[in-house]
């Protein structure tokens, strides 16, 4: 089946291609660890190599700050805009969602209008002010992301989380059952320097790479590179050596008997 | 003499572009009115309800509805209705929005911005 490629170094190959056509793709990390720019790489790499235009939806950092960002990278993306390969929509998830589900919304528009296939949520995790109840919460995200697939778009849907090093127990867990794929960036601490880690968790009718690989935030975008070597817990964000755990295991626990 | 001073500050602040003379004058009278297009034209694809756009650009909700309800009566921005929310954006006539690139690009001439912020003032007498 056709994948919908990233054209992020070292992503696809973990995807096993790129994402399913039309499927909802949760992109989930603690500040600066490059959700974002995933997003835009994505959105931009489908513009410039794949000719799929593409949305960007923003519901808190301005328009201009994308901009900005994305001329770090060497990417235009005022020049995308007025050749009406891209949008950077400036919203609030109430007002998103309402537009999706009226019938000649903007979002709806403008996918028609310019043959969008690709989108770029950026955060889901706003959407927890629509409601308090996780079931209400729950029914809102499948809605909105069933009408993001209705108009044939494949998403990135960025998720906030607070834990800087770690996991974290998020209010909104559920959306992880209902996206097809989910993406983990996470800050790792080895031999006192910080470095980025992305593991695949799921992905939804499809293999993909099972294994925790470092990447950079490059000045032309994200690139994934090799798998962690040697190391265990990496997840936890305080890995440590796989010597020292099989002593632990092996050794100290068969020496206390 | 009060009188020849203020004739003369007058026409130094009228020395400018009629049409822009007319827009500040008549279209973009009022402080917030300017925070709502220099936000609208540095994020031209906004499309919100006044509460929140009051969020964005630093002011209050209320303000913000009565001076974007009077900017969408002058033709610089559009409002619609989806179900219970008004939503505003800024204009898609191409005419109005070339009028309003004019006015912010002459607004980052430091002389200009003066003139505007004297003409803000005058109106709200």
């Amino acid at each position: 089946m056709e994948r919908v490629k990233t054209g992020i170094k070292g992503l696809d190959e973990m995807l096993h291609g790129g994402f399913l056509p039309q499927t909802a793709n949760l992109v989930e990390g603690a500040p600066g660890t490059g959700k974002s720019t995933v997003g835009m790489q994505f959105i931009y790499n489908g513009i410039a190599r794949y000719n799929e235009p593409g949305l960007i939806v923003t519901f808190e950092e301005f328009p201009k700050q994308y901009y900005r960002d994305a001329a770090n990278f060497g990417w235009d993306f005022q020049e995308l805009e007025r050749q009406n390969k891209l949008k950077v929509i400036m919203s609030s998830p109430e007002v998103t969602r309402q537009d999706l589900q009226s019938v000649g919304g903007a979002i709806e528009t403008f996918a028609k209008e310019m043959g969008a296939k690709r989108i770029l949520i950026d955060s889901i995790s706003h959407f927890r002010r629509l409601a308090v109840d996780p079931v209400e919460l729950r029914t809102i995200e499948y809605s909105f992301i069933n009408a993001l697939k209705r108009e044939g778009l494949t998403s990135i849907l960025t998720r906030e989380s607070t834990a800087l090093f770690g996991d974290t127990i998020q209010p909104d867990d559920h959306i992880a059952f209902t996206v097809d794929s989910y993406l983990l960036l996470r800050y790792v601490e080895i031999e006192s320097a910080v470095s980025k880690a992305l593991l695949v968790l799921k992905v939804r009718g499809s293999d993909h790479a099972k294994d925790i690989r470092q990447f950079e935030i490059t000045s032309e975008g994200i690139v994934v590179k090799s798998k962690f070597e040697g190391q265990e817990g990496i997840m936890s964000g305080s890995p440590h050596r796989m010597a020292d755990a099989f002593m632990k295991a092996f050794v100290e626990n068969r020496s206390r008997k | 003499m009060a009188v020849q001073y203020e004739d003369f500050t007058a026409k130094l602040m009228n020395d400018m572009d009629p049409a822009l003379l007319d827009f500040v004058k008549n279209k973009v009278n009022t402080f917030i009115k300017w925070d709502l297009l220099k936000f609208f034209h540095e994020n031209p694809n906004t499309s919100d309800t006044a509460e929140n756009i009051a969020r964005y650009v630093g002011r209050s909700a209320t303000a913000v509805k009565t001076e974007a309800q009077q900017l969408v009566e002058g033709g610089l921005m559009e409002m619609r209705t989806v179900d219970d929310l008004l939503i505003y954006t800024l204009t898609q006539n191409e005419q109005a929005r070339q009028l309003i690139n004019r006015f912010l690009h002459a607004c980052e001439d430091r002389n200009f911005r003066v003139k505007v912020v004297y003409h803000i003032i005058r109106g709200m007498r």
